[in-house]
């Protein structure tokens, strides 16, 4: 019994902008159930690990990626591949360090803040966009990659872009093999 | 062209009011107030007709053609209420907004 080699069907396009006020109203949920900006950024961040780890797997059925050989490969496919599939924008790539191990995708546009003209009042630390984070690094560590996902700057706070910054620590496979021994 | 622009909330009081020049205020304040009765009237008139954009303008209570500043007025106040924090009720606070009325106003001069 063959199984066809055809990638999963073509996804139905939703309206974008029911995308972006639901994901405005699951923020302004949070900003009335935690008062301190922390704790939104920390469940903001928990609800996309758990988008993320799921998201991966449509991810990788749809995409037909080849197997990666370097972070930047990886940060690469994320950037091209990953964030026009599901956010219809493509961020640039730059590295950090001289090891390759820290990079960052530079949005100039963010749809997700589109009508968000500013934070409010008394929400200066809320990181409105936190869920990326949260599935960034949800996806990666399904793919026994860890990461710290994290936002560097960001158009609501004043910045001229949104830039998030991928730290990619100590691959989860090796840690498993010291224990072993 | 325009010498004051108000938004009324469905309770009748104002979410977002202004006016150059600035003297004459509260004149424009009591003109919003009667203008409102003409609303009220131009709906009760239309009885239970679907409302569409068009119909949403009520055809202007002066014959002139101000439907394209109604329109932009309507998409930014369609702007505000699509911002995850304004609440509906609240006083309209946008700077986004606040530079469209300018615009607006500015031609006055």
């Amino acid at each position: 019994m063959s199984r066809p080699a055809h990638r999963r069907p073509e996804y139905h396009k939703i309206n974008k902008d029911l995308f972006v006020l639901t994901y405005g109203a699951l923020v302004a949920q949070l900003c009335k159930d935690y008062e301190k900006d922390e704790d939104v950024n920390k469940y903001l961040d928990k609800m996309g690990y758990g988008i993320g780890t799921r998201l991966v797997e449509d991810f990788l059925a749809r995409s037909c990626v080849r197997r990666c050989h370097s972070y930047s490969e990886i940060i690469d496919i994320i950037a091209q591949v990953a964030f026009k599939m599901y956010l219809g924008i493509t961020p640039s790539v730059t590295c950090n360090n001289s090891s390759r191990t820290e990079f960052s995708l530079i949005l100039d546009k963010n749809p997700l803040v589109e009508f968000v003209e500013e934070l409010p009042a008394g929400r200066s630390s809320l990181c409105y966009c936190n869920l990326l984070c949260g599935i960034i690094r949800g996806a990666l560590e399904m793919v026994h990659l860890a990461a710290d996902v994290t936002f560097l700057q960001d158009t609501l706070k004043g910045d001229r872009v949104t830039e998030i910054g991928i730290t990619f620590l100590k691959k989860l496979d090796e840690k498993k093999y010291r224990r072993k021994k | 062209m325009a010498v004051c622009v108000a938004v009324i909330a469905k309770e009748n009081y104002p979410l977002y009011i202004r006016s150059i020049p600035t003297e004459n205020e509260l004149k424009f304040h009591y003109m919003v107030h009667t203008s409102l009765d003409v609303v009220d009237e131009k709906i009760s008139a239309m009885g239970k007709a679907l409302v569409d954009q068009r119909e949403l303008y009520l055809g202007l209570l002066y014959p002139t053609e101000d439907y394209k500043m109604f329109r932009k007025l309507h998409n930014s106040y369609t702007d505000v209420m699509c911002n995850p924090f304004y609440n509906p009720g609240d006083r309209i606070h946008s700077r986004a907004f606040d530079s469209m009325v300018t615009s607006m106003m500015i031609q006055v001069c």
